[in-house]
């Protein structure tokens, strides 16, 4: 497995390689520090898969994986970010990227991200698996708590951020009994009962943070 | 005050880069003491010719014309501080004159003197006011009394044009500082998040080698611990540095950093968002933080001010302008907050569009939410300054 590099941090490539060695399929054939010495690299010398760095100084991101991609359609390239899954990874993968791994992901998650990726496969993290299901599942009238009002919805972010009947009282300008009633009538259209599993299902969904 | 706005010192340039600072060092140059203009129409040479020497103490710049339509002719070209028109004269009189000056949106508040013969008398006296005339003066002409009105009305010409100059300066300065900024913030977010961000990456790999070389539980706990410290320090630089600058906006450009704002509003407000949003373009980036800017500005009036649950954020790019309206179901704002001390958000708003020759407008009924509404034109490349420049001019007019 001949492997590309290209990242213009060198304290990243080192640890990479460092990763990398420990795998003894692997090999580091080429590095870069930016992504116009990528693509030179990539015309250069024999690659069987390439880890790209998406930011890097003068050609990066979706424009160089774009190019490499149109250059050598069936070699895998796999993303390495800084940025959280939610901003770039879903248009990586449209973009033809084999996967999206972030810079924060543990060692083990990365070693697993190349393995599969060299092996032709696509990698896809939990994260952005989460991102990419409710990608797909575009209808919003599906999520239950699409089905509350907009009063309810923000009672029920109160209540998930850990806000007592009285605060959400005061902070929306009803009296707490009607927040009280609010608050059963979420849980009923959320088929919840317990604040507990209210603020499950808003991490789960992601709609608080 | 239409009538000199054309006249006021260079237009503005755009809102970042050397135009600007050029713009400002010109601004700042100690120049000449402008001269104000004064237009002297009268029918009789000798008439004329006295005026001119009656008036040449006060070193301002005269022009004469011998008719109404020569007078006119001037008036197309120059901004004056003070008319001074003879009633009596062959073809177009004074009145007809005036009237015309006036119909004129830059001449619409140029201050006229009629000189009239005593003979005129009352009567057309009247109708002198009625044609906009601001004094009368009695042929002969008492030369002080000349004079000193006369003197008058260019002091006040010259102190509206240094007023409209140092509001000009102002407005520049104020596009200045917003541009650096910006600019600055941009350069802080990226070494952040660069830098210090791959250095933690770096750091949890050496972290990550470390552990998969140690069999001792205790020293494995630790590592994990080290391990978990850097991801929040992650989280915590990628924080920041969106917070300073979302990398949407460089990246992906406006419309993708605008849903991606949304989003997060609703996530860290709990106020509903919904979204209508133009297919992403590529923006002037320019443009894309300004307008981007004003959205963060008016989310954050939302919150705290509106007590919504909902916003409606609507984004529609026409061939030659951007809209942006966002709408809220809040408690809606009151006409004395729209102007009061309190207001410099909204202030900040609208100067930011002006920049753009945008603007913003926003309508709110107390009880029933507020909407602001953006409107910036979207130019090609290289008029910027023109754009910008018309929307001064059209700032300094009065209404």
């Amino acid at each position: 497995m001949r492997i590309l590099i290209a990242d213009d941090h060198p304290i990243v490539r080192h640890g990479l390689k460092q990763m990398l060695a420990s795998d003894p399929a692997a090999t580091v054939v080429g590095e870069a520090t930016n992504g116009d010495e990528a693509l030179e690299l990539a015309r250069k010398v024999e690659w069987d898969m390439a880890i790209f760095d998406f930011t890097m100084p003068g050609r990066s991101g979706l424009d160089l994986l774009g190019d490499i991609k149109r250059e050598f359609p069936g070699k895998p390239v796999l993303i390495l970010s800084m940025h959280s899954e939610d901003v770039h990874g879903s248009r990586v993968l449209r973009a033809g990227g084999s996967g999206y791994i972030t810079k924060d992901s543990a060692p083990q998650e990365l070693s697993t991200a190349v393995r599969k990726v060299a092996n032709g496969g696509k990698y896809v993290s939990a994260s952005l698996a989460e991102i990419l299901a409710s990608e797909c599942s575009s209808d919003p009238q599906k999520a239950l708590h699409e089905k509350l009002s907009d009063r309810e919805y923000r009672v029920m972010w109160l209540l998930a951020t850990g806000k007592q009947i009285s605060e959400i009282a005061k902070d929306m300008g009803l009296s707490p009994s009607t927040v009280s009633t609010y608050r059963t009538r979420i849980l009923r259209k959320l088929g919840l009962t317990s604040n507990a599993a209210l603020v499950h299902y808003a991490v789960r969904h992601q709609l608080v943070g | 005050m239409a009538t000199r706005a054309t006249d006021a010192p260079s237009a503005l340039g755009p809102a970042a880069g050397e135009p600007l600072q050029r713009a400002i060092a010109e601004a700042e140059a100690p120049g000449e003491v402008p001269r104000a203009k004064i237009l002297i129409v009268d029918d009789e040479p000798k008439s004329l010719y006295a005026l001119q020497e009656l008036l040449a103490s006060l070193g301002q710049e005269l022009m004469v014309a011998a008719s109404g339509e020569e007078a006119l002719k001037l008036v197309l070209r120059h901004d004056f501080a003070v008319i001074l028109l003879d009633v009596r004269m062959p073809g177009m009189d004074g009145f007809e004159t005036a009237k015309m000056i006036r119909g004129r949106e830059r001449s619409r508040r140029t201050p006229i003197i009629f000189l009239t013969a005593q003979a005129d008398e009352m009567n057309s006296m009247f109708r002198g006011y009625a044609v906009g005339a601001v004094d009368y003066l009695m042929k002969p002409v008492v030369p002080e009394v000349l004079k000193s009105k006369v003197a008058v009305f260019v002091e006040l010409f010259m102190a509206t044009a240094r007023l409209r100059a140092s509001e000009d300066k102002l407005r520049r300065l104020a596009a200045h500082l917003i541009s650096v900024r910006e600019e600055e913030r941009t350069h802080i977010a990226r070494e952040i998040h660069d830098e210090l961000g791959q250095v933690l990456t770096g750091l949890k790999m050496e972290v990550g080698w470390l552990a998969r070389r140690l069999k001792e539980p205790a020293l494995l706990e630790k590592t994990e611990s080290m391990s978990k410290l850097i991801d929040s320090s992650v989280q915590t630089v990628r924080k920041i540095a969106t917070g300073l600058r979302p990398e949407m906006l460089d990246d992906m450009g406006l419309i993708a950093a605008v849903a991606w704002q949304a989003k997060e509003f609703q996530k860290r407000t709990g106020i509903r968002c919904r979204t209508k949003l133009a297919p992403e373009t590529k923006l002037d980036l320019e443009v894309s933080t300004t307008v981007f800017r004003i959205f963060q500005e008016i989310l954050t009036n939302v919150a705290r001010h509106a007590r919504a649950t909902r916003v409606d954020i609507e984004l529609e790019l026409a061939e030659d302008q951007l809209r942006l309206e966002v709408t809220d179901n809040g408690v809606g704002i009151a006409e004395e907050d729209l102007h009061g001390r309190k207001s410099l958000g909204l202030l900040g708003m609208q100067e930011r569009a002006l920049l753009f020759g945008g603007e913003v407008s926003i309508t709110g009924t107390p009880g029933h939410g507020t909407r602001v509404a953006v409107t910036i034109p979207l130019r090609r490349a290289g008029e910027a300054g023109g754009a910008a420049a018309a929307t001064v001019r059209k700032a300094n007019a009065p209404s």
